[in-house]
């Protein structure tokens, strides 16, 4: 094969080393801002897109007025955090092009390891798939159901996933196979 | 190749930084109700034709639907009311609190929230005296706290202030419009 990154040239297998630590960096703070403003529970991520328990599914006929109490220690409760249709129209439309660019990235790595094509195949389509739910259970769990921050838990989980077997494969095969292989 | 590097660029352009806490709530509410010892908390569900006037007064709809304002008391006397106004921008959301005297004017403006990005222009808009050009405005005015800080701060600032001027100019619309007919004097 033309590209195998077992074989390629120190230089390269030096890029593609740094670009997976770059991006390990990146995933770890990611998780760490997602464990701050969603959390890693299907109730927590549910109470972040799916809006106020409170809230009515549909407007009122009429307009509406409900009064409570509140003491100091009520406003010092920590908030949630919580993103809105208009805010999520704008992650997603932020965020989804540089998943894909990180995508397209770890697929170039998995293209140039000694993979069958059945394996690498699959691993591109979980590399792409993964962000696709993250978003598509942010969405969903906004308009249909908040059972469905279960699916963003399933995105976000493949997404490391994915990353960790592509790391795992390029370090293994770049670095720690001598078998046949010019370092 | 050369499309995906364009992409990243844009994509790191474009990335909004994580929303930072500049005044806590009870921080806020301290400032914007003094005195007060007791405080009530109105949920205003809006109806489909009362969203769509509050939209066209100021091009702007609450988060699901619903307009929240907090009142206090000391002792009985009422010391006035406040609201929270997100107002998202393309480098991600501020907050804004506006406090409004028992009469109905504006008594103080506080940036409660903003993005790690942000927060240097709203701490220069500030610094220059933005929130005081909002004191005692009232329903039916209109916030022009950025024109009066041009010139005296940067670009940068001077834009920030104009999304303020957004989050009061909600704030007085959804009070006049929502509380303060309900409210005489409180």
């Amino acid at each position: 094969m033309l590209y195998d990154l077992g074989r390629a040239d120190l230089r390269i297998k030096w890029l593609v080393t740094c670009l997976l630590a770059t991006l390990g960096v990146s995933y770890v703070f990611g998780a760490l801002m997602v464990s701050l403003y969603a959390g890693f529970t299907p109730e927590r991520v549910a109470a972040t897109y799916a809006g106020r328990e409170m809230s009515m599914p549909m407007p009122p006929e009429t307009t509406m007025v409900m009064e409570h109490a509140m003491s100091m220690a009520d406003f010092a409760k920590p908030e949630v955090h919580e993103v809105d249709t208009n805010l999520l129209i704008q992650d997603t439309h932020v965020h989804v092009p540089m998943y894909g660019v990180i995508a397209a990235a770890l697929s170039l790595v998995v293209a140039g390891l000694s993979l069958s094509q059945g394996w690498a195949l699959a691993l591109i389509t979980l590399l792409f798939s993964a962000p696709w739910l993250d978003f598509a259970g942010m969405w969903l769990t906004k308009f249909v159901s908040a059972r469905f921050a279960a699916v963003t838990l399933i995105g976000g989980w493949a997404m490391g996933v994915g990353y960790l077997a592509v790391t795992a494969l390029a370090i293994h095969q770049m670095w720690l196979r001598t078998r046949g292989v010019d370092r | 190749m050369n499309l995906l590097l364009r992409g990243a660029v844009i994509a790191t352009v474009l990335h909004i930084t994580p929303a930072v806490v500049l005044v806590k709530r009870p921080d806020a509410v301290q400032a914007l109700l003094p005195g007060a010892d007791t405080y009530l908390a109105r949920d205003v569900h809006l109806s489909d034709p009362d969203a769509h006037r509050l939209h066209e007064l100021v091009d702007w709809s609450p988060e699901d639907g619903v307009l929240t304002f907090y009142s206090g008391k000391a002792d009985t006397t009422g010391v006035g009311a406040l609201t929270f106004v997100r107002v998202d921008t393309p480098h991600g959301p501020i907050e804004v609190a506006v406090g409004f005297t028992p009469q109905g004017a504006v008594r103080g403006v506080i940036v409660t929230k903003a993005t790690v990005e942000m927060k240097p222009w709203v701490l220069e808009a500030v610094g220059a005296g933005l929130v005081e050009r909002y004191r005692a405005l009232k329903p039916g005015d209109v916030p022009a706290g950025a024109a009066a800080l041009v010139g005296h701060v940067g670009n940068l600032a001077a834009y920030i202030a104009g999304e303020v001027d957004k989050g009061v100019a909600r704030g007085l619309a959804a009070y006049g419009t929502f509380y303060a007919v309900r409210n005489v004097g409180a």
